[in-house]
């Protein structure tokens, strides 16, 4: 089961390539075709990452932002949380971090002046190692 | 008069802050079965595992939990989500393609309806213009799939409206029995419910609002009782003393009752976040729901 939370506890980590995951629930009320996805731009103590420049991770497919949202039949399903991977020269230290993301998606059946509708979420997470 | 056959049902959008959550697809199953519900109303896209291709496990589980429990699959909830292809329109083809794959589905799981979410291109909800040679190029395999097409009036949509008048010449024009009108009742709502919990989110990055629409009132629907085929029963609170402050239950179920409609309520709970709401809301819903069925058709026998 996953956190009520859009940013989930788990799955906030350094990366061994260098860089750093932070994986988020999808936080509408039904699947989507990955292609609706305008990006999630990720902040981390002040330090904020532009959504061009994150990875996406979906089950067993990953793509850059761009490639994702070309990808016609990818889906972005409630269940599975999705992985950003986020480029950082220097890995996070461990212990807390303000962790603030803000996800972008495109909903067919509002107004375009209305969209992208925009959902955002702040939490303190912890790197535990 | 016909004699009226209202039946209650359950969306699992209902449990749209539980699932995956705290509640699997089993858990809202077996909690709709167990407040008494009969009809069961879920979304492809969320509660089809890897939709729109489902496996062969899931879809024996799907059988046999419905048997298990007496649950009869109502309606399908599908998007043509019109804005899909980034920096183009969606096609007439690719429209038929969205509704031929979910009609296939629907039969393939045993509903009855489809209610597919059109994208708009206006300010006032305007359906995408595919919506309408989609929609007449599949109605051939509605009918041999015998699944009926039924596109919801929702919320800030109204009844006397274009798009309704559109709908209702399509079945006219073409005498089809496999298109109709899904009502969703929050568009009857007296006052406007603010959602709490939950992530928090925006509709768009400058100052437009959505359209500031009149309350509709119920009286709108006998023009267009003949052409509804489902209901969904939106709602958004149930007080303590059992009373909806929203939704004016009593006139609602009156003109289904006159009119001798048949055919599903199923409830949608769009109220408060929170562990457990929804199972408790709808618990009050449907009570709300049967006793003002006993005092409106006290002849009658709400199934069950």
């Amino acid at each position: 089961m996953l956190d009520t939370h859009m940013i989930q506890t788990r799955g906030f980590r350094n990366r061994a390539g260098g860089g750093f995951e932070v994986r988020l629930r999808l936080p509408y009320y039904r699947g989507l075709w990955a292609s609706l996805v305008d990006g999630a731009a990720v902040t981390v103590d002040g330090e904020r990452f532009a959504a061009e420049d994150i990875g996406w991770a979906i089950g067993s497919s990953s793509w850059s932002l761009e490639g994702m949202r070309a990808d016609a039949s990818a889906r972005w399903p409630l269940e599975e949380p999705a992985v950003l991977t986020v480029p950082r020269s220097e890995p996070l230290s461990v212990g807390f971090h303000d962790v603030a993301v803000e996800l972008r998606l495109r909903m067919s059946y509002i107004p375009e002046e209305l969209q992208p509708t925009v959902w955002w979420e702040e939490r303190k997470l912890v790197i535990s190692q | 008069m016909t004699t009226p056959d209202l039946r209650l049902g359950v969306s699992l959008y209902s449990y749209t802050s539980e699932f995956a959550v705290t509640m699997t697809l089993d858990d809202c199953v077996e909690d709709v079965a167990e407040m008494g519900a009969r009809g069961l109303e879920i979304l492809g896209e969320a509660h089809v595992e890897n939709y729109p291709s489902p496996s062969s496990t899931w879809l024996d589980a799907w059988f046999a939990r419905n048997d298990r429990l007496g649950l009869t699959p109502t309606c399908l909830g599908s998007w043509v989500d019109t804005r899909r292809f980034p920096g183009r329109a969606m096609t007439v083809d690719e429209a038929v393609e969205q509704l031929e794959t979910d009609l296939r589905l629907a039969s393939q799981l045993g509903f009855r309806y489809l209610r597919p979410k059109l994208g708009v291109v206006t300010s006032d909800l305007e359906p995408d213009p595919v919506w309408l040679p989609a929609t007449e190029r599949v109605l051939e395999l509605a009918s041999e799939l015998d699944v009926v097409v039924c596109p919801e009036i929702h919320w800030p949509s109204t009844i006397k409206s274009k798009v309704v008048d559109d709908y209702i010449a399509l079945i006219e024009r073409t005498g089809t029995r496999h298109f109709g009108l899904l009502i969703d009742t929050g568009v009857f709502h007296k006052s406007m419910h603010h959602r709490t919990g939950g992530v928090a989110s925006r509709l768009g990055d400058g100052n437009a609002r959505p359209p500031l629409t009149p309350v509709v009132p119920v009286s709108d629907l006998e023009d267009v009782m003949p052409y509804v085929v489902h209901v969904q029963a939106k709602f958004y609170e149930i007080d303590d003393d059992l009373v909806d402050h929203h939704i004016p239950w009593d006139e609602f179920l009156e003109v289904l009752v006159r009119h001798g409609w048949s055919g599903w309520l199923s409830s949608e709970y769009e109220g408060d976040y929170g562990v457990g709401r929804a199972s408790d809301q709808l618990r009050r819903q449907h009570a709300l729901i049967r006793l003002a069925l006993q005092r409106l058709a006290p002849q009658e026998e709400v199934t069950p």
